[in-house]
C-alpha cells in the first residue's frame, strides 16, 4: 500500500475539495499505529475502537488548522493519548463504587478476552504493566513495544527526556520484580 | 533462542510482540464506519425553527439561568479537579513552588537515580519527575 508523505497530507487538507482525500490518506497511514497505541492503554478492543474513532473525528475537525511546529506523527499520538486517558477517566467515574479498581478489572478481563492471544508469560507481563501508575504505563508501552525515541515521546507527552528515561527505568525495575514474584 | 518460561526476560524479543488481535477486516472497514458515524452525528443535530415572542423571552430566561448554573459548575470543577490535560497533577505540583535548592528533594531524586540536565532548572525537572511517577506528595513535602 502506498504511504503518503506527511507534508502532502497537510497541504491537501488546506485545499478546498481535497480535504477528504487528505484525511483518507492520513487514515491509511496512521490508523493502525494509533489503534495499537490506544489498545495498549485501554486494553479492550471495543474501547480501543471507540477511542480511535473519537481521535480521528478530532483530527478531521482540526487538521486544516494544524501548524507544522510539531510533526504530524507526534501531534496524532498526542491526541490519541489524551483521548485514551480521558476515556479511562470517564470509565473510572462511571464505576459503581469509588473503590472499584478499573485497572484491576481490565487485568481480570484480559484472561477471557477473545482478542487477546498471548501466552501465560505475555498475560503476566500485561497484568504487571497494568499495575504501574497510568503515565508510567504509557511510557513503558511506547518505549518497550513501539521502540519510540525519547525525543518523540517527549513531544507527545510534553515531558523532558530525563524524566522519561527515569520513568522507563523505574517501570522496568518494577515489572521485573513483579514477574520474579510469581 | 528459547525463553525460560519460569523466569521471563524482558529483553527477549518474543515478549516484545503484541499479544493483542483485532477482528478480521477491522482496519479495512474502519474508514467506512468512521464516515458513517460522522454522517449520523451531523444529521442528528437539532433542526432550527422559528419561535414566538413569549417563547423567546422564556428561552432567554432559561439561557441566563443555564449560564449561571454552568458557570458555578465550572468554578466548582476547576477548584476541585485542577486543570485538564495529560498530566492534571502537573498543574498542582507547579503551584507548590519547589525551590531550586530544595535539599530534601535533591536527595530524593539522587536516591531514585534521576539523571538531571544541567541546562534545565532543577525545580521543573523535579516537578516533572514527581508527576510522571505518581510520587506520593506526603513523602516529599512533609
Amino acid at each position: 500500500m502506498q504511504e503518503w508523505d506527511d507534508r502532502d497530507i497537510i497541504e491537501g487538507s488546506r485545499i478546498q475539495g481535497r480535504e477528504e482525500l487528505a484525511f483518507n490518506q492520513l487514515l491509511a497511514k496512521y490508523q493502525e499505529r494509533l489503534y495499537w497505541h490506544i489498545r495498549k492503554i485501554v486494553i479492550d478492543h471495543d474501547d480501543a475502537d471507540d477511542v480511535l474513532q473519537n481521535t480521528m473525528i478530532k483530527v478531521w475537525r482540526s487538521l486544516a488548522d494544524f501548524r507544522s511546529e510539531s510533526g504530524l506523527y507526534t501531534w496524532l499520538y498526542r491526541i490519541a493519548t489524551n483521548e485514551a486517558l480521558s476515556f479511562l477517566k470517564q470509565k473510572k467515574k462511571k464505576a459503581f463504587a469509588p473503590w472499584v479498581d478499573v485497572e484491576a478489572q481490565m487485568s481480570e478481563n484480559l484472561e477471557a478476552d477473545p482478542w487477546f492471544n498471548g501466552d501465560d508469560i505475555q498475560l503476566k507481563l500485561q497484568q504487571a504493566i497494568l499495575k504501574l501508575p497510568e503515565k508510567q504505563r504509557i511510557v513503558f508501552n511506547m518505549k518497550y513495544f513501539d521502540q519510540m525515541k525519547y525525543e518523540d515521546m517527549s513531544e507527545v507527552l510534553g515531558t523532558s527526556v530525563g524524566a522519561l528515561k527515569a520513568s522507563y527505568h523505574h517501570a522496568v525495575k518494577k515489572i521485573e520484580s513483579m514477574l520474579d514474584e510469581d | 533462542m528459547k525463553m525460560d518460561r519460569k523466569k521471563p526476560d524482558l529483553q527477549h524479543e518474543a515478549l516484545k510482540k503484541s499479544p493483542f488481535q483485532v477482528p478480521e477486516g477491522y482496519f479495512e472497514s474502519f474508514a467506512e464506519r468512521l464516515q458513517q458515524r460522522m454522517k449520523e452525528e451531523e444529521s442528528s443535530s437539532v433542526p432550527v425553527r422559528r419561535i414566538g415572542t413569549t417563547t423567546r423571552w422564556l428561552a432567554m430566561a432559561a439561557a441566563v439561568l443555564a449560564a449561571a448554573l454552568i458557570t458555578t459548575s465550572i468554578i466548582r470543577l476547576s477548584t476541585t479537579n485542577g486543570s485538564e490535560g495529560i498530566y492534571p497533577d502537573l498543574a498542582i505540583l507547579e503551584q507548590m513552588q519547589v525551590l531550586e535548592d530544595d535539599r530534601y528533594l535533591m536527595e530524593f531524586l539522587e536516591e531514585e537515580s534521576v539523571e538531571l540536565d544541567e541546562n534545565e532548572a532543577f525545580a521543573s525537572q523535579a516537578i516533572e519527575y514527581l508527576a510522571m511517577n505518581d510520587v506520593e506528595m506526603d513523602l516529599i513535602f512533609e
